[in-house]
C-alpha cells in the first residue's frame, strides 16, 4: 500500500524532458489536467547555465553535473548472452539526463528528419532490391507511420526550436545547397544556416568537387532573434564551444525549458513535481488499462497518482526499464524470439577521420557549437545503391566544429605516444590545425541485442537494474567501414591536409565498449509498429496491451536511423499527441485492432 | 587529512636537481602555499609530482607539477570525485571484459592511495630516477604489465593519467593549470567565450589571452582572483 493516494488527474506524465513537457503543453491546452513527475531537480537556463561559470569543462563535460546520477541508478552491460553483465559504474558511452529538461538540456541541437524510405525500411529495401536482400538475422521493420504523415509534426518541432538550415527539398523541388536527398519539406527552415568555420568550409569544397552534395548541418543553435510558436524568445548562438554536455545560458540552443516549460508552467492545467521518481505504472484488474503511477516523492513517501491517461516520457532506456518492472507488455525472450518489451534495442555506429592541416590553416576549434558543420548525406539511408554492398543502412559524413575544450580536445597524429614529451609537443602543434570528420551511421536491430532486467544489481530503490546486451551487428560493421572509406576519400581531396588517420568504433574484431563516449542515441526496446508480435505500441504510440498508456521517445524506433534522434522522436511525439487530442480523449479505446 | 608541511615546501624538496627548482613564485595557487594538503601526505605528493612530470614533462611550457597538477589531484581526491560520488558502488565486483569498463571496488581516493603505496613499495627509486626509467615504469603500468597485488594496474594508470591531464588543462579554479599553462600552450582562450563575429574569419589567430571562470574583468588575465575548489 502506498503512503498516500492523491486525487485523480486526467494525465500523468513520466519525465520532464522534451517529450514530457511537450505532452503537457499540448494536453493542458486541450483542457486536460496534467501532472508531470520529474525524478531530478528544477533548473533554468537563466539561473543555472550562465557563463562563465557554466563554461567549466571539468564540472559539466567530465564530471557530468547535468546528467543522470549513476551512483543511485545505472544499468548493467554485456556484449553477448554468454557473458555476465556488469554494472556501468560510471557514465561513458552515453549520457542520459536528469532534472528539468532532461537530456534536452545538454544535447547538441542537431535537428534532423528521417528519410521517407527510412520509415518504410523493410518494404523499401524489399521493393528496390528483392525480398531476400535484407540479411536474415536483422529485425528490420517498417515504422507503421509514413514520412508524409509525420511531415507536419517534424516541421512544427523545427519551428519550436527555431531550426537553422537550408531546405534541400521544398514541396518536392530539389535545391542545391540543401540536403537534396531529404523528403519534401512543406516550409523553409525558420532561420538561416549557421556561419561556417574554415575546416567545414574546406570539407564542403572537397566534397562538392567530388560531385557530392554538402550542406550546412541542420541546427537548433539559433542564428538570429526568434520567437517560437509557443511565444518563447530565442537569441543568436555565440559559438562559445560549450554546447553538448552544457546548458545554454545564452538562450541560443533550443531546449525544453525555454522553448516549452516557460510557456506552460503558469497554466492552470499544468503541475510538475520534482524529485519524484516513478516506481511503476499500475495496471487495472482486467489488465486493459493502467490506473496511474506509484512514485517516491521528494520526502521519500510512496505516492499513488491515479490518472486516466499515462504518458511514458522517460529517456528511451528508462521507459523500457519502467515497463519491465511494472509488468507492462510482454518481455522479449531471446531464446524463443517472442515478446516485445526490450526487443530491437539499437544504438549508433560511429567512425571517423582525423585530418591534420598545414600551418596555414588555423581552425580556432574553441569557436564551436553543437550543430556547427558541413555534412553530406550521399551515403545515408538508401541514398546510394546498396545492391553490391552486402549491407543495409548508411550514415551521414560531417565535418563539425563542436569545441576546443582542452581536456577533451587533444588531436594528435597517428603514431604519437599517448603521453610524455612527444605527446605534449604534438598536442601543442596540432590543436589549432586539425579537423574531425565524423561518420554517423545507422544501427540495425538483431535478435541478439536486447534489454531485460539484471538478476544481481539493483538501483537505490531496490529495483533490478536494466540489463543491456549489445554488440555491433556484422551488417553495421560493414556499413561503417564502407562509409568511413568514403570519408577518407573526401579527406584525401581536402586542401592543406598534411596527414590523416581513420578509425571505426565498429571495426571488425572490436566489441562495443560501454566506456568511451560515443553518443546518447540509445533507441528501441519499446518499438512502434502495426503488428503486436513485433511492436510494443501501435502506430499512434499507444500500447497494444493498455490503451491508456502512450509511449514517447527514441525507444519507439524499430531500428536506429543514420540521423540524430531528437527531430524524428519529436515528430512522433506530435503525431501521437495529435491523435490523443483529436480522437482518443473523446473516445478512449484501442486506436488500432490488435 | 592534513600535514605539517606546506605544498610548496614539499614539492620544492622533490629532488635536488630537477624540474621543481623552477617552480614559479607567483603561481596561481600561491594562496595554497601555506596550507597543508587536504588529502595527500608529503610522500604521496612527491611521488605524484614525479609521476605527473613523467606524463607531462617540462619543455617550453611548464611540467605538470609546475602547473599545479599535484594541488589539483589533492583537491580532487579530497572532493566528490575521490569520495566516489560519480560511481555506482554496489557490490559484487566481479571482473569483466575491457568493454564492460571500470569495475574497481574502491572509491578513487582509496584506490589511488593504495595504488601509490604499492607503486612506492615496488619502485623505491622512482622519485629520483631519470625520465627514461620512470617512463618505463609507467609504460608497464599502462600496459597492465605490473603486479600490484589486488589492485588492477591499468585502471590505476588510467586514473592517474586522467587526473594529470585534467589538472593541466582544467580551469584554474580547481588548483591546476597554473598561470593558464595548459591553455597558453595550445591557445585555448578559456571560459569567457563569445565568438559570433569571429567564427567565420578564417585562418586568423585569436588574439585574446586565456581567461578563466574567476578572471576579473579589467585584470591582467593571468591570475584568478581566488580559490574556489569544489566542496571538500
Amino acid at each position: 500500500m502506498p503512503d498516500k493516494t492523491l486525487p485523480r488527474t486526467d494525465v500523468v506524465i513520466i519525465g520532464g524532458g522534451w517529450t514530457g513537457l511537450t505532452a503537457a503543453y499540448e494536453l493542458a491546452h486541450e483542457g486536460q489536467k496534467c501532472v508531470v513527475l520529474e525524478r531530478g531537480d528544477h533548473r533554468h537556463d537563466a539561473t543555472s547555465f550562465g557563463a562563465p561559470e557554466e563554461h567549466d569543462e571539468l564540472k559539466y563535460a567530465l564530471h557530468h553535473t547535468h546528467m543522470m546520477d549513476v551512483k543511485t541508478s545505472t544499468l548493467t552491460f554485456r556484449n553477448n548472452r554468454s557473458q555476465r553483465a556488469l554494472p556501468m559504474r560510471r557514465l561513458g558511452s552515453f549520457l542520459p539526463g536528469e532534472g528539468l529538461g532532461g537530456a534536452g538540456i545538454h544535447w547538441n541541437g542537431q535537428i534532423w528528419r528521417p528519410l521517407p524510405s527510412d520509415l518504410e525500411m523493410r518494404s523499401h529495401y524489399e521493393s528496390r532490391y528483392g525480398a531476400q536482400f535484407i540479411p536474415e538475422n536483422l529485425n528490420v521493420q517498417d515504422w507503421g507511420v509514413t514520412y508524409e504523415e509525420l511531415e507536419p509534426h517534424l516541421d512544427f518541432f523545427e519551428k519550436i526550436c527555431g531550426a537553422a538550415g537550408y531546405a534541400g527539398n521544398l514541396n518536392g523541388e530539389t535545391r542545391e545547397g540543401g540536403n537534396v536527398f531529404e523528403g519534401p519539406r512543406s516550409d523553409e527552415y525558420p532561420n538561416p544556416p549557421m556561419k561556417q568555420p574554415i575546416r567545414s568550409t574546406l570539407f564542403g569544397e572537397a566534397a562538392a568537387d567530388m560531385g557530392l552534395h554538402p550542406f550546412p548541418l541542420p541546427s537548433a543553435n539559433v542564428t538570429q532573434k526568434y520567437e517560437n510558436p509557443y511565444g518563447a524568445q530565442l537569441h543568436p548562438c555565440t559559438y562559445c564551444g560549450f554546447c553538448e554536455r552544457f546548458g545554454c545560458g545564452y538562450f541560443a540552443k533550443a531546449d525544453p525549458i525555454i522553448c516549452v516549460y516557460d510557456r506552460i508552467k503558469e497554466h492552470e492545467n499544468f503541475e510538475i513535481r520534482f524529485r519524484s521518481t516513478v516506481m511503476r505504472v499500475e495496471k487495472s484488474e482486467d489488465g486493459q488499462t493502467a490506473t496511474g503511477v506509484t512514485y517516491i516523492d521528494s520526502d521519500g513517501l510512496e505516492v499513488f497518482q491515479p490518472a486516466d491517461v499515462v504518458c511514458m516520457n522517460a529517456y528511451a532506456l528508462w521507459n523500457v526499464h519502467l515497463m519491465l518492472v511494472s509488468g507492462l507488455g510482454r518481455p522479449y525472450d531471446p531464446q524463443t524470439g517472442t515478446g516485445t518489451v526490450g526487443r530491437n534495442y539499437a544504438y549508433q555506429t560511429l567512425a571517423g577521420v582525423d585530418v591534420f592541416f598545414d600551418e596555414e590553416i588555423i581552425t580556432n576549434p574553441f569557436m564551436g557549437a553543437g550543430a556547427l558543420g558541413t555534412v553530406i548525406d550521399d551515403y545515408n539511408g538508401d541514398n546510394f545503391d546498396h545492391s553490391e554492398l552486402g549491407f543495409v543502412g548508411g550514415g551521414y559524413v560531417a565535418c563539425n566544429q563542436y569545441h576546443g575544450r582542452p581536456i577533451s580536445y587533444q588531436p594528435t597524429p597517428e603514431g604519437t605516444p599517448p603521453w610524455g614529451a612527444e605527446w605534449k609537443r604534438a598536442v601543442r602543434e596540432n590543436y589549432l590545425h586539425h579537423a574531425g570528420i565524423g561518420v554517423h551511421g545507422s544501427s540495425m536491430a538483431t535478435p541478439d541485442n536486447f534489454l531485460d532486467l539484471d538478476p544481481t544489481w539493483t538501483d537505490s530503490f531496490g529495483r533490478p537494474l536494466l540489463r543491456m546486451t549489445f554488440d555491433f551487428p556484422d551488417n553495421d560493421r560493414r556499413m561503417s567501414n564502407y562509409v568511413m572509406e568514403r570519408a577518407v576519400e573526401i579527406a584525401r581531396n581536402m586542401e592543406h591536409v598534411r596527414s590523416y588517420s581513420s578509425s571505426n568504433r565498429a571495426a571488425e574484431g572490436s566489441g562495443y565498449s560501454i566506456e568511451p563516449y560515443q553518443t546518447t542515441h540509445n533507441t528501441g526496446g519499446a518499438v512502434i509498429g502495426t503488428d503486436p508480435s513485433t511492436s510494443v505500441v501501435n502506430r499512434y504510440g499507444q500500447m497494444w496491451d493498455h490503451h491508456n498508456v502512450f509511449v514517447f521517445g527514441a525507444c519507439l524506433f524499430p531500428q536506429n536511423l543514420g540521423y540524430n534522434p531528437t527531430g524524428p522522436l519529436m515528430g512522433l511525439a506530435y503525431w501521437t499527441l495529435d491523435h490523443l487530442k483529436s480522437d482518443y480523449l473523446a473516445n478512449p479505446r484501442p486506436l488500432m485492432d490488435a | 587529512m592534513g600535514t605539517l608541511f606546506s605544498r610548496r615546501a614539499v614539492l620544492a624538496g622533490l629532488t635536488s636537481g630537477a624540474a621543481l627548482s623552477t617552480l614559479p613564485i607567483n603561481h596561481a595557487f600561491a594562496a595554497l602555499d601555506d596550507k597543508p594538503f587536504y588529502f595527500l601526505t608529503p610522500d604521496e605528493a612527491r611521488f605524484l609530482a614525479a609521476l605527473c612530470d613523467t606524463l607531462i614533462p617540462e619543455d617550453d611550457f611548464p611540467s605538470a607539477s609546475q602547473a599545479g597538477v599535484v594541488d589539483f589531484i589533492d583537491l580532487q581526491l579530497a572532493g566528490p570525485y575521490g569520495k566516489g560520488q560519480f560511481i555506482y558502488m554496489q557490490p559484487p565486483f566481479p571482473s569483466g571484459t575491457p568493454e564492460q569498463g571500470y569495475q574497481v571496488s574502491l572509491i578513487p581516493a582509496t584506490f589511488i592511495r593504495q595504488g601509490i603505496a604499492a607503486l612506492m613499495e615496488a619502485e623505491t627509486g622512482f622519485v629520483d630516477a631519470d625520465t627514461e626509467a620512470r617512463s618505463s615504469v609507467l609504460t608497464r603500468l599502462s600496459e597492465d604489465d605490473f603486479d600490484l597485488g589486488d589492485l588492477p594496474a591499468k585502471p590505476l594508470f588510467d586514473e592517474l593519467w586522467t587526473l594529470t591531464n585534467q589538472g593541466y588543462f582544467a580551469d584554474p579554479i580547481y588548483g591546476g593549470n597554473e598561470g593558464y599553462a595548459g591553455w597558453e600552450m595550445v591557445g585555448f582562450p578559456g571560459a569567457h567565450a563569445y565568438y559570433l563575429s569571429f567564427v567565420d574569419k578564417h585562418n586568423v589567430p585569436y588574439p585574446q589571452p586565456p581567461t578563466g571562470i574567476n578572471h576579473e574583468p579589467g585584470g591582467d588575465g593571468r591570475i584568478p582572483s581566488g580559490l574556489k575548489p569544489q566542496e571538500v
